[in-house]
């Protein structure tokens, strides 16, 4: 009794805080099939009314490729010089390698809101108008670190007499980093995308400095319209990217494994 | 004589061959860096740099950035009882963040490093998932769930616990909770690292010595999770000071927070200079944090050495 009773306690605490966590999802995603024309939990009725609506609004469209273009970007741009740097700073001796890897990692101490307010007012000066590449500079930023992270660690644990023997045979530096780095650090490279991806793709506070009238992105656009409106269509946009991302972890579980990924040591 | 000449020639070649290798080298090495150093010069630095000038320029009511040198941007705020409120409830908030999120976390952690195998993989990537689900989404689920006709509200007036509605959004409350919300992944990984740290046999100790599992878990297991509890509560207390999307979207212009009276100063009223000054004091703020933690660190290094 002594020891059920503490353990029962413990799963009851933890399944509450899986509700906790899954609540405010859950709720976007049902409330999206609502029939009434305000929100409402649990929805009333069964109707995709509010995702053929999204037809009549041609600018959700047009933020979401936008949007997809922009982390597509930020995701190959990223990864390719993060990639290099990250090179750079696990094999070669230079000076100032100290004081360069503070800076690459400082975008994740700096509030992105003063990140924002400062490349706004740069752009500005510099006469850069909003566009697709100056947020994907924006983001190339956001994201380095996290791509540097991982390739980095990737970098560390790597057998190097591997190369060593590839280049006794003769092969060139570029043909040993394509067919024996590369292939062996694969999938540091690969979350790195795919979280330089996500975190564009999910960025509201520096894009909402950076975006016009007509460059908006996803999230920019859902802030904007939820501050004057309250009708499901917010809810079926968000539910349509919720469905997007779980599309994209059963993909990451299956070319990588996302327990592996993410969990320290199994 | 000879032999001799060709070895000292030999070794110059070598030498030569040798440092010939080096600057290639740090050629390569610069090459390799140089993409991601010229964006963060250029894009980065350059950028925050001349957005810290500004915030010792006056305020010009057409411009926006003044021409006269000033230090009253700084003064206005740490002298001003409503600003002060302001960093106050900003740190706070943070603080409530925290707490919160290592009373829920710790359990969690518990139990998935607890578990074995498959389970284990799934009730990580259960406790990770919503990092992947975008924070804005996140944030307007809450607002469905705590307004006035939401579903906390309605649930409460139907078991008749309440007769009128709470105003639950647009406080202090519903944006700490969705703070912890969006930041309890960073607590559960951080104190998930230090557990699975702990050596099995010091646990077995403690039993064999006749510890009751309450008596281990407070004598043995928390006071070695302590250094994973302090790293967790650095990260989020770090990222909800200075976080924006939250409070803007669940606590909106009722409860101003830094950020977001960063943000209100530069595009609703046009005050570059004040905006930039809040900016750097909540730079600050977040850097100090970080500083204290990690003197602290090298400082108790002996402690955190028994893991």
């Amino acid at each position: 009794m002594r020891k059920v009773l503490p353990k029962a306690g413990l799963n009851l605490f933890c399944l509450l805080v899986y509700i906790f966590l899954a609540a405010p999802i859950v709720v976007v995603l049902l409330s999206s099939l609502t029939t009434t024309e305000y929100i409402v939990f649990p929805p009333k009725g069964i109707t995709l009314r509010w995702y053929t609506e999204l037809l009549d609004h041609p600018e959700f469209m047009q933020s979401f490729t936008l949007s997809i273009i922009v982390a597509f970007g930020t995701a190959i741009i990223a990864t390719f010089i993060g990639t290099m740097a990250s090179i750079a700073v696990v094999r070669y001796e230079f000076k100032l390698k100290t004081a360069i890897v503070q800076l690459v990692g400082s975008p994740l101490l700096i509030p992105s809101v003063v990140f924002g307010v400062a490349l706004l007012q740069f752009y500005s000066w510099i006469g850069i108008a909003a566009s697709p590449i100056a947020l994907v500079i924006g983001h190339i930023i956001l994201t380095i670190p996290f791509v540097m992270r991982l390739v980095v660690a990737s970098l560390v644990g790597f057998d190097r007499s591997i190369e060593q023997a590839a280049m006794n045979l003769g092969a060139g530096s570029f043909k040993v980093f394509f067919q024996i780095t590369l292939p062996m650090i694969k999938s540091g490279v690969i979350a790195g995308a795919i979280f330089a991806f996500i975190t564009s793709f999910d960025d509201l506070t520096v894009a909402l400095f950076i975006v016009s009238t007509d460059v908006v992105t996803l999230p920019v656009r859902i802030y904007t319209y939820m501050q004057y409106q309250y009708d499901p269509i917010i809810t079926s946009v968000s539910s349509i990217m919720i469905l997007l991302t779980f599309v994209l972890m059963v993909v990451i579980e299956r070319v990588l494994g996302v327990g592996k990924v993410f969990a320290s040591k199994n | 004589m000879q032999a001799e000449v060709e070895v000292q020639q030999e070794q110059e070649i070598l030498y030569k061959q040798e440092k010939k290798r080096l600057t290639r080298k740090k050629l390569d090495s610069w090459l390799l860096l140089l993409p991601t150093l010229a964006i963060f010069i250029f894009f980065f630095l350059l950028p925050l740099f001349f957005l810290f000038i500004t915030s010792f320029k006056t305020f010009d009511a057409g411009s926006g950035i003044g021409s006269e040198w000033t230090l009253q941007n700084y003064v206005k705020f740490l002298f001003d009882k409503f600003y002060l409120g302001v960093l106050w409830r900003t740190v706070k908030i943070g603080l409530l963040t925290t707490l919160v999120a290592i009373v829920i976390s710790y359990p969690v952690a518990y139990q998935i490093t607890k578990a074995n195998g498959r389970l284990k993989n799934y009730l990580t990537l259960l406790v990770l998932s919503p990092l992947l689900i975008s924070m804005v989404i996140r944030c307007y689920g809450w607002v469905i769930l705590l307004s006035n006709n939401g579903v906390v509200n309605n649930t409460l007036m139907k078991m008749g616990w309440i007769d009128k509605p709470l105003t639950l959004l647009y406080t202090e409350f519903s944006v700490v909770i969705g703070m912890v919300h969006v930041l309890f992944p960073y607590m559960v990984l951080s104190i998930m690292g230090s557990l699975e740290r702990i050596d099995p046999s010091v646990i077995r100790a403690s039993q064999n010595l006749g510890a009751s599992p309450i008596r281990t878990f407070f004598s043995v297991v928390l006071p070695l999770t302590l250094p994973g509890i302090f790293a967790g509560s650095v990260m989020v207390f770090s990222l909800a000071v200075s976080s924006f999307v939250t409070p803007a979207i669940l606590g909106g212009p009722q409860v101003k927070v830094m950020s977001f009276l960063t943000y209100e100063q530069v595009t609703t009223m046009l005050n570059w200079p004040y905006g930039s000054a809040i900016g750097f004091l909540l730079i600050f703020i977040a850097t100090i944090t970080i500083v204290v933690y990690s003197k602290l660190l090298t400082r108790s290094e002996k402690g955190v050495a028994i893991q």
